[in-house]
């Protein structure tokens, strides 16, 4: 029989096991496809790429995508190199050179490769085809999506060279391994038993505690200015942060869980249990062989779902933030009285009766004070550099508006949750629209600002502080709220004012066209505001990075979950005499069903909630210390992170499910 | 005597076979008895140990076990019921890498929901008598071939089944460690008058029963019975091994 020959008997006879081991690699391959086929579509970057962006990202991500497959198909084929040591002993014995031996697995190699490249390649087109309808839907683009070619040439090139660079890296793997193991190591390969382990207390606390330590840095950032993180700075403060969660966590996999096990045992009416006098020694006996690649996992998960949540909580937060930055659908100053007219003709144009479209105006008048511990508001956007947008700077003051004005604002953009929390207010009262809450957690309620009214003060005290302002940013900043006789008085002071419309209605949402032409109006005016134009705005500059990052996490789902899936079926099938012992013993086929499952969720457990944990502190630093907090404390920016991590979850019980009817048909037959 | 195991007419037919593994096999064995189980490779010996240790069910025949028919139990009663009747002992040991010693020999006690202190107890009185006592907090990679055959033989007896089951015990073994295991068998056997049916092809292991069935094609050619010496016990099972053997190079020459 010649080599060729045997590989291929080789696959055959166990392909059930390499089945799965086709199918994520097909599956990497078809998402590398999809992405490549996607960054080379030429139609499509030209359009929603103005400015390189995408095509940057493409690039780096594209470099990432390498790696990451390179080292999910080294790590799986060492895998199977270890199981299939002692076989391959077995050839070297009867006089197989290890030349011979590297072209057998060469062999094995190019046939599950060429096999995942035509799969990859058919469910790589048709998801890049999906892919592209979808993104000519979502972002209205005018694009035939039949014109764009099911294959494309120039990615289907680029994939093939890539795989073929794959086969090359595995083959050289292969042959060093090869090369370093002697023949008597080849053979006896299974024989050798695991370590004994040490349970040192030291270490084992060791990593407990540099893992509470970083956590505890991490949840420092919440002391604001007073933080290390400001204090000593961002980097350095980052990267200790980061040398402790690493060094812990691999302390904490190596030492402290074995540990914890060992002194587990101790508690003896726990540990003779049925299924426990197997689990707790099995995991023991495990963790040393497995705890590089737990501790592998751990890291990945920690920060791809690091990654996922800050890109979701980066790409999400604008779109939850435009409640703030454009409250009303339409909003613009006016800046000269016939302006309201013909954006109302306009409107009209678009608009039935029935669509009952509101237009409130609003009176701004700006107040300067006396006060000595003015909030944030008072000057934010005075000058350049403390501002979102800088072209528009403003002058220092209060800028009042009434109570009611207010209330009928909230009213018109639905806001009925914020009406609610609304309480009557007295003359001597205010509430204070803030821009963002204080870093320091305080706030202004109590304070008491003297307003300078035509040669009067107007003292006010800070009744409440709100984040639900009613006009956009563009148009008011340091908005404060009084009540309608002191605004009256204010009115008839002789102040500067600014005249805000501000338009809502269900029959001007989402029109583009409607909202192009007030533009085309207003001249291109910066303090016109829309909310659906900004949203859909964020969408089109959005999408791709969202896609293009899925990519990636996608991927990085698949090698995580099926590296655990291989590493547990691996262990669980060399442990099949001992299921047979325990059998044959009188365990039933439903206590050994449990204890593949408890063995079996240890090992997924640990790499996903310390990855879990670690991105979750992770996170808060950034969404503390680099983002903007437009929203507080509100849920509603949390949602893409809240989905992201169920969609993580998701994936890995999947894995874990597979795992555990493979496992378990495997030891018993069933 | 009780009669403790009660086999009737068995008979075992793997599907494409041309002859049964077993046929028609009938023997009784009573409480305290030690059988020894010889025969050639291929004369139903290991089929025997299956079909009586719940694990395989015969094609037809009937087993009974303290008085239960094997036939009438279902997977998860089968189970229970080699927890609370049956004992093993295999040639390549198996016990489990992942446990030390001490929590090996404790694993059919805690299927048995022991208590920890009685566990422990039962299980370092065994490890004493099987020479093992030392050995206990280290894990089986640490032991000898003996010492790790003895603490699977410990662990077999442990929960003082109604009989144990020894298949080729001393097949991995040298001749000092197996004359060591077998020696503590016999006086398991002896003292705790526990039910051994032990399958081997060593006539030297096989003397230390007290009564050897010798197997060829499925059925129970002979029955030897110990009278005296288990020296003189041992001439006889040679003897009758050579008849057997001068009887198949007849046959093989024809």
């Amino acid at each position: 029989m010649n080599t060729s020959r045997i590989a291929f008997n080789n696959l055959k006879k166990n392909f059930s096991f390499y089945t799965l081991y086709l199918c994520s690699v097909s599956f990497v391959i078809t998402i590398f496809f999809t992405f490549t086929s996607f960054s080379m579509n030429e139609i499509i970057l030209q359009k929603i790429s103005t400015d390189g962006r995408v095509e940057l990202m493409c690039h780096s991500i594209s470099i990432f995508l390498m790696v990451f497959v390179i080292f999910y198909m080294f790590y799986s084929n060492r895998f199977f190199l270890r199981r299939r040591t002692k076989e391959l002993g077995i050839y070297t014995l009867l006089g197989y050179r290890k030349f011979t031996v590297l072209f057998l697995l060469t062999i094995e190699n190019i046939i599950i490769c060429g096999g995942a490249f035509v799969i990859g390649l058919i469910f790589g087109a048709v998801l890049h085809k999906g892919i592209i309808y979808g993104i000519i839907d979502l972002l209205k683009l005018s694009i035939d999506g039949s014109s764009i070619p099911l294959f494309n040439v120039n990615a289907i090139t680029k994939t093939a060279v890539f795989i073929l660079f794959v086969v090359l890296v595995l083959t050289i793997s292969n042959g060093k391994f090869l090369i370093q193991t002697s023949l008597m190591d080849m053979v006896r390969f299974d024989k050798s038993a695991e370590k004994k382990m040490n349970f040192r207390k030291f270490p084992a606390f060791m990593g407990l505690f540099m893992i509470a330590l970083g956590y505890v840095i991490a949840i420092d950032i919440l002391r604001g200015p007073k933080s290390l993180w400001i204090k000593v700075g961002f980097s350095p403060i980052g990267m200790l942060t980061m040398i402790l969660v690493v060094l812990g966590t691999f302390l904490f996999i190596t030492s402290f869980l074995p540990y914890v096990m060992q002194i587990s045992k101790k508690n003896k009416k726990a540990f003779y249990t049925e299924d426990k006098i197997i689990t707790t020694p099995n995991f023991i006996y495990r963790i040393r062989s497995n705890s590089r690649t737990l501790i592998m996992l751990t890291l990945l998960s920690a920060a791809t779902l690091t990654i996922s949540n800050v890109m979701s909580l980066t790409l999400y937060y604008p779109i939850a933030a435009v409640s703030r930055i454009a409250p009303s659908e339409l909003e613009f100053r006016i800046e000269d009285a016939s302006q309201v007219d013909k954006v109302k003709k306009l409107i009209q144009q678009y608009t039935s009766k029935e669509d009952n479209v509101s237009y409130i105006q609003t009176d701004l008048y700006k107040v300067t004070s006396k006060g000595k511990q003015l909030p944030i508001e008072y000057g934010i956007g005075t000058a350049k550099g403390d501002a979102d947008n800088e072209k528009l700077l403003r002058k220092k003051g209060f800028e009042c508006m009434s109570f009611n004005n207010y209330k009928a604002l909230l009213q018109a953009q639905g806001r009925e949750g914020a009406i609610k929390q609304l309480s009557r207010l007295r003359d001597n009262e205010a509430i204070l629209v803030k821009y963002q809450p204080n870093s320091d957690a305080t706030n202004e309620v109590g304070k008491v600002y003297p307003l300078i009214v035509h040669n009067n003060t107007i003292s006010l005290t800070v009744k409440n502080t709100t984040l639900n302002n009613p006009i956009s940013f563009a148009n008011s900043v340091g908005t404060l709220i009084v009540k309608d006789d002191v605004y009256d008085v204010i009115k008839s002071s002789n102040l500067p004012k600014t005249s805000i419309l501000s338009i809502n209605g269900t029959g001007i949402k989402n029109n583009e066209d409607l909202y192009h032409k007030i533009d085309k109006l207003l001249k291109g005016s910066p303090y016109l505001q829309g909310h659906s134009h900004r949203i859909n705005d964020l969408f089109w500059t959005n999408s791709s990075t969202f896609l293009l990052i899925g990519f990636l996490v996608v991927l990085f789902f698949i090698a995580t979950g099926s590296i655990l899936y291989f590493n547990n079926v691996s262990a669980i099938s060399d442990s099949k005499e001992d299921y047979e012992i325990l059998r044959k013993m009188g365990y039933t086929d439903n206590i050994i069903r449990k204890i593949i499952r408890k063995q079996v969720a240890t090992f997924f457990c640990v790499p996903f909630l310390l990855g879990l944990l670690d991105s979750l502190f992770a996170t808060l630093v950034y969404k503390v210390g680099l983002m903007q907090n437009l929203l507080g404390n509100s849920f509603a920016q949390y949602v893409p992170v809240v989905i992201s991590l169920s969609i993580t979850a998701g994936i890995y019980l999947l894995y874990y499910f597979l795992t555990i009817h493979t496992c378990s048909k495997n030891v018993l037959g069933k | 005597m009780k009669t403790v195991l009660d086999v009737k007419e068995v008979t075992k037919t793997y599907p494409k076979a041309e002859s049964p593994s077993l046929n028609k096999v009938s023997f009784c064995m009573s409480a305290g008895e030690f059988i020894g189980i010889m025969g050639a490779s291929g004369s139903g010996k290991t089929t025997l140990l299956n079909v009586l240790s719940t694990i395989d069910t015969p094609t037809s025949g009937d087993i009974l076990i303290n008085g239960i028919h094997l036939k009438d139990l279902n997977d998860s009663k089968a189970a229970d019921f080699r927890r609370d009747n049956l004992g093993f002992i295999f040639q390549e040991y198996f016990l489990l890498d992942s446990l030390t010693i001490l929590e090996n020999i404790s694993v059919p006690l805690t299927i048995m929901k022991y208590s920890p202190q009685r566990i422990e107890s039962m299980v370092r009185s065994l490890a004493e008598r099987f020479g093992i006592a030392t050995q206990l907090d280290k894990y089986p990679t640490e032991l000898s071939g003996g010492q790790r055959q003895r603490a699977s033989a410990a662990r077999a007896i442990v929960k003082q089944p109604s009989i144990l089951f020894a298949d080729e015990p001393t097949g991995a073994l040298d001749s000092n460690s197996a004359t060591e295991l077998l020696k503590t068998l016999k006086e398991v056997n002896e003292d705790l008058h526990t039910t051994i049916l032990m399958v081997t092809h060593d006539a030297y292991a096989a003397s230390f029963a007290n009564r050897i069935l010798i197997f060829k094609d499925g059925c129970i050619l002979k029955e030897l019975i110990k009278s005296d010496s288990r020296h003189n016990f041992y001439e006889s099972i040679v003897e009758e091994i050579s008849k057997l053997d001068t009887q198949r190079r007849q046959q093989n020459e024809h």
